[in-house]
């Protein structure tokens, strides 16, 4: 079986290679006079305002994990699918009853606005 | 099987490398990178071992949407290291004392004899057209029916959880709603004509 996976092995490598390599490249043959200018934070020209560690909004949290619950729903989704013609009508009324369960979660994150972005 | 070995000897080096660099690097957010590294090096381990739907899943679920979660957290939570490093020596006696106790629970419950090459022989290769995917499914929403609806269950308390615990409206943010706006109807709803009686003369001195 792990003979079906030797492509992607193969495509991994040229990908870091695609990736890795003109970065070395560009380390060894680019010219490097690095000053204080050069080495300094740009922020559009003038003087950097404040740390960059600041607080955000916590309603990318949010967002952020209502996609982690339909991202978690979706990875029960593949083996029902691969799995269908073996379950029988019981696989299938098992996932419509996962997924009304789950649709109440999604009307309800409707209705109360949390798609919303004001 | 030589090749097989030498990729899992790899792939283990940067998982374990990976994993050291996320407890001892400064910048929480390299923290964070480090954590995708060994992920997605782990992932390839249990294609290794031949889970390959399990793999997948830790690519997609975790890389692809819980260390989005962390990053948001990590930028949120403002941390100040300088705070954060402060008590290192003061609190490390007691940090050590903690670890140790820790292992040593870890070693009782999960003992030598729990592991080796012994307890874990190596299942047999499985054909190139055996589908790992298809056997979980079997297995998943037949016998383990009832689990799987918790689960779903567990969700929409997820769901409810984070948004009863984040959601908050914000009257001072001047937003307009699109739906509102397309809805205006001409006369009444777009200008409104105010009655005002007229000034009298002004007197110019």
């Amino acid at each position: 079986m792990l003979d079906n996976y030797l492509p992607v092995l193969i495509f991994i490598l040229i990908g870091i290679l695609v990736g890795v390599g003109p970065l070395v490249l560009g380390y060894f043959l680019g010219p490097r006079r690095p000053d204080r200018e050069k080495d300094s934070p740009y922020e559009c020209g003038f003087e950097a305002f404040e740390s960059a560690r600041m607080k955000f909004d916590v309603r990318y949290y949010l967002v952020a994990i209502l996609f982690i619950i339909f991202d978690l729903e979706i990875a029960f989704l593949f083996p029902w699918a691969v799995a269908l013609e073996g379950l029988g009508m019981v696989g299938f009324v098992a996932m419509t009853l996962f997924l009304g369960i789950l649709v109440v979660g999604f009307i309800y994150e409707w209705r109360k606005g949390a798609l919303e972005w004001e | 099987m030589g090749f097989e070995k030498f990729l899992f000897y790899c792939f283990a080096a940067i998982t374990v490398v990976a994993a050291g660099m996320v407890v001892t690097r400064r910048n929480p957010v390299h923290a964070v990178l480090y954590l995708v590294l060994a992920f997605v090096s782990s992932a390839v381990l249990w294609l290794l071992i031949e889970a390959e739907f399990l793999g997948i899943v830790l690519v997609l679920v975790y890389v692809g949407a819980v260390m989005v979660l962390f990053l948001f957290v990590v930028m949120m939570l403002d941390v100040d290291l300088a705070a954060l490093r402060a008590g290192f020596v003061r609190f490390l006696p007691i940090g050590g004392l903690v670890a140790a106790a820790m292992a040593v629970q870890i070693f009782l419950v999960v003992g030598p004899a729990n592991f080796g090459l012994e307890a874990f022989p190596k299942p047999p290769a499985a054909p190139a057209e055996y589908s790992n995917t298809e056997a979980l499914g079997l297995a998943l929403y037949t016998e383990h029916l009832y689990p799987f609806e918790i689960a779903a269950v567990i969700l929409l308390v997820a769901i409810v959880a984070a948004i009863r615990l984040t959601l908050r409206r914000r009257p001072d943010t001047k937003y307009i709603d699109p739906s509102a706006q397309v809805q205006v109807k001409k006369g009444p709803d777009r200008v409104r004509l105010v009655k005002m009686p007229a000034e009298g003369k002004v007197e110019t001195p």
